[in-house]
């Protein structure tokens, strides 16, 4: 008796416990939800973009084949609701969902996707325009790469066939600037269609000010159900102190990059939440070899002992952040916890200095991007750290910079001699940092080495995740000894939201589709 | 002997001005403010309590003390040594762009004004080009094609206030190109240079040191609006300008390192305007023996 009595009592405290948070949890549609950023976006079309904030609004409006579970880099289904690998790995079976439109009407289907890869892929498509496609030669190595072809079985099934195994292959399907675009407003824009997206995502291109902000409507057809958001709107405020104002002022819902200083007083305000991005990502300060004297490793490791990482954490990441020793950031598989860090030392680093031949030290140019991101919340003031490390060995360093766009074009040209700049992983592989940012055919710090390509491209071909894991770690050790950067930091990128806003799950590769986030006014 | 005194008075309207500027409390001022500015330029280095680039990045946004009179900013530097030696920065904008807009706009207004004509139309229609633009988006224009440095902005600047320079002397050489001294100077066989530079010139003194006075402080001004917007002094260099846009993402937690470069520039600018106004009054021929 007393028994069923405790029972009983559990269950009804079960019961209360659930309908109490079905109350607090019912999701409310509706609303518009402003998201406060750093920069504006580069371009809308997602293969021809590298930065975060194009991605951030791409990933909106665009699908991907498949894609990541919220919060991690797991690959779920996407517009393919299952798929098969064949025996030798070189053939990939993607089963579509049927029905699913994109916005302008047409059907997305194994044409659609079949158009989209070629697209990318071939040199000599007539819509190979636009732009570089430079993800599609990160991922696949070159055009049109491992993808030898794609084909489209029938109407809701598309194959791809590989000209070897690719490791990270189905994960690079999920990353956002594979994002299948319509054909028919490829077509119909051309050149210019990096202003008007067409997708099959949860929320519609309405406009684009540039400079200023992007606004996106509710897809009301989505796949995976309506966005409970009625409308989303993107808005550039460089300042991270006057995006923290609007944000207290409640003219932004939310936002990123807050300025060190600012975290406690959001942590006491009770309107205010601080989340953190899982933390995925290196910001580096490179020196581009085909500039003296940085072809001089002495030179460089000179650098790596000049400057004092674990300060510029406390000042300037309000300690979200650790030093960085490798490219890799810790939280991903095949980092290589062994290899011990260039310790800040200045004697150490004059030293160097005088062997190399300089020790007088020299001047060069040092770029500093004009806009926070996730790596570098502060550049501007991490750059000016950065430079006064240097004038204490003895070299100088003009600080200079461009705006967003044009810091990005000229570092892709090799134009700058050293610079910061940072990464955040798109896919959850080591590849996707270690071949994209630093193998000879893709780096832009002029760094070659033969030894380091063959074993990013081995580690390609297998699909042996241990065999790659040892790869990567020996990788690690050359780039360790060739010191091609100083990596300075792997941060935890906070974001700051209204508590009003519900459900946002932040994703490491920096970008979180927002049709699960609700508003709760 | 009072008859005598009023004799031996030495008639020279220089003379005159000077005195009449030092009768003149606001132009006082403005030459104690100059002064000042001048002295702490000069001698920087004796009384800067810090190196200005020194950083001390655990120390940031420290609030002002004994220790540091006017606080530290953003990479932890002290602020009052920063503007210290900012005003050697400011000075030298204000000279080095202000000489470039006087020599300029000086030979170009003499030669249209004295020969006319052609020269004339070419040369002051293409004042009138740059007049019609917002003196400083036309330096941003120039700042932007030649690249963002403390020295483009200076040249930038020096540029936009040339034709203030060319109005000035041309309409004071056509006044008097036709007058009877001319003339005679002409007829005695004088080169053209000569007039010039000999009758010309002189003629056009006053309203162009009233000029060059007032435009230092504008050139202060904008080469601080460019510095503000990136394009001028680059990082770490002390310009005020440049402090007051690195203090702008701080104004709420750490409001002194916004408010005391503002002060200086104020401080520079209003010291030049004031001691503009106080010689336009002492030059003002229509003011003698006020």
């Amino acid at each position: 008796m007393n028994y069923v009595k405790k029972l009983s009592l559990l269950l009804v405290v079960a019961l209360v416990v659930v309908l109490f948070s079905f109350s607090v949890y019912a999701q409310e549609y509706g609303g518009t939800f402003v998201f406060g950023r750093g920069g504006d976006s580069v371009g809308l079309d997602p293969i021809q973009v590298t930065d975060g904030e194009s991605f951030k609004v791409t990933q909106q409006v665009y699908d991907t084949v498949v894609m990541f579970k919220p919060g991690t880099t797991e690959v779920i289904p996407g517009l393919a609701k299952d798929w098969e690998v064949s025996e030798d790995g070189k053939t990939w079976t993607f089963h579509l969902r049927e029905g699913v439109e994109f916005h302008d009407g047409n059907p997305v289907n194994a044409e659609a996707i079949k158009w989209n890869f070629e697209r990318w892929g071939y040199e000599d498509h007539p819509y190979h325009i636009g732009g570089e496609f430079t993800y599609y030669a990160y991922m696949f190595q070159d055009f049109p790469g491992v993808i030898k072809e794609v084909n489209a079985v029938d109407e809701y099934t598309v194959e791809f066939v590989l000209e070897n195994p690719q490791g990270p292959f189905l994960n690079n399907l999920a990353m956002v600037s594979f994002g299948i675009a319509s054909p028919e407003a490829v077509k119909k824009w051309g050149e210019d269609y990096f202003k008007h997206p067409v997708g099959s995502g949860p929320f519609k291109f309405v406009e684009w000010k540039q400079g200023d902000r992007v606004v996106l409507e509710a897809n009301e057809d989505y796949w995976d159900g309506r966005p409970y958001l009625d409308k989303v709107i993107f808005r550039s405020i460089p300042d991270n102190g006057a995006r923290y104002m609007e944000l207290r002022s409640g003219s932004i819902d939310m936002m990123d990059y807050i300025n060190p200083e600012d975290v406690q007083s959001v942590e006491e305000n009770d309107d205010l939440d601080l989340i953190l991005r899982p933390s995925f990502n290196v910001g580096y300060f490179a020196m581009h070899q085909d500039f003296e004297p940085f072809d001089n490793v002495l030179v460089r490791k000179a650098f790596a002992h000049a400057i004092n990482k674990e300060a510029l954490i406390g000042a300037f990441y309000a300690g979200l952040a650790e030093p960085a020793k490798n490219p890799l950031p810790p939280s991903i598989w095949g980092y290589n916890d062994e290899i011990e860090d260039y310790p800040y030392d200045l004697e150490k680093a004059k030293e160097l200095l005088a062997e190399a031949g300089y020790p007088d030290g020299f001047e060069f140019d040092f770029y500093y991007m004009p806009v926070p991101r996730p790596y570098f919340p502060q550049p501007k003031m991490i750059a000016q750290a950065v430079q006064y490390y240097l004038s204490e060995i003895g070299v100088t360093a003009n600080l200079l910079s461009y705006d967003w766009g044009t810091y990005l074009d000229k570092y892709y040209d090799d134009q700058f001699q050293t610079y910061i700049l940072g990464w955040t992983g798109d896919n959850g592989d080591p590849d996707n940092f270690l071949y994209v940012l630093l193998d000879q055919t893709q780096n832009n710090c002029g760094y070659e080495s033969e030894e380091l390509h063959e074993i990013l491209i081995e580690a390609q071909k297998s699909v042996d995740k241990e065999e790659r894991v040892a790869l990567y770690e020996e990788a690690q050790e050359i780039i360790h000894e060739d010191v091609p950067w100083v990596p300075i930091a792997h941060s935890t990128p906070p974001l700051v939201k209204k508590t009003m806003v519900k459900n946002y799950i932040p994703n490491p590769t920096s970008t979180e589709k927002l049709h699960r986030v609700w508003l709760d006014d | 002997m009072t008859n005598e005194e009023i004799k031996r008075r030495p008639s020279n309207p220089w003379y005159e001005a000077g005195r009449r500027l030092l009768k003149n409390r606001i132009g006082l001022l403005g030459i104690a403010f100059i002064g000042i500015l001048v002295f702490i330029a000069i001698f920087a280095p004796l009384i800067a309590p810090y190196d200005p680039l020194a950083q001390n990045i655990m120390g940031r946004y420290k609030a002002p003390s004994s220790e540091h009179l006017l606080g530290t900013d953003e990479m932890g530097r002290d602020i009052l040594s920063r503007i210290i030696y900012g005003s050697r920065i400011s000075l030298q904008v204000g000279l080095f762009s202000v000489s470039i807009a006087l020599v300029t706009g000086v030979f170009l207004g003499l030669l249209a004004g004295y020969y006319g004509g052609f020269w004339d139309m070419l040369i002051m229609r293409i004042m009138d080009i740059m007049l019609a633009f917002p003196a400083i988006l036309l330096a941003i224009a120039i700042v932007a094609i030649l690249g963002p440095q403390l020295r483009n902005a200076m040249l930038a600047i020096g540029i936009i206030n040339i034709p203030r320079f060319a109005r000035i002397v041309r309409s004071s050489a056509i006044s008097i190109k036709e007058s009877e001294y001319i003339l005679a100077a002409k007829m005695m066989g004088a080169s053209d240079v000569r007039i010039i530079f000999f009758h010309l010139l002189p003629n056009a003194m006053a309203p162009l040191i009233v000029q060059t006075t007032l435009s230092i402080a504008t050139a202060i001004l904008e080469a601080a609006a460019l510095s503000f917007l990136g394009l001028g002094a680059q990082p770490p260099t002390p310009e005020w300008g440049a402090m007051l846009t690195d203090a702008r993402s701080s104004l709420q937690q750490a409001p002194w390192v916004a408010t005391f470069p503002g002060l200086a520039i104020i401080f520079g600018v209003l010291g030049f305007n004031l001691l503009g106004d106080g010689l336009r009054d002492a030059l003002d021929p229509k003011m003698k023996n006020v």
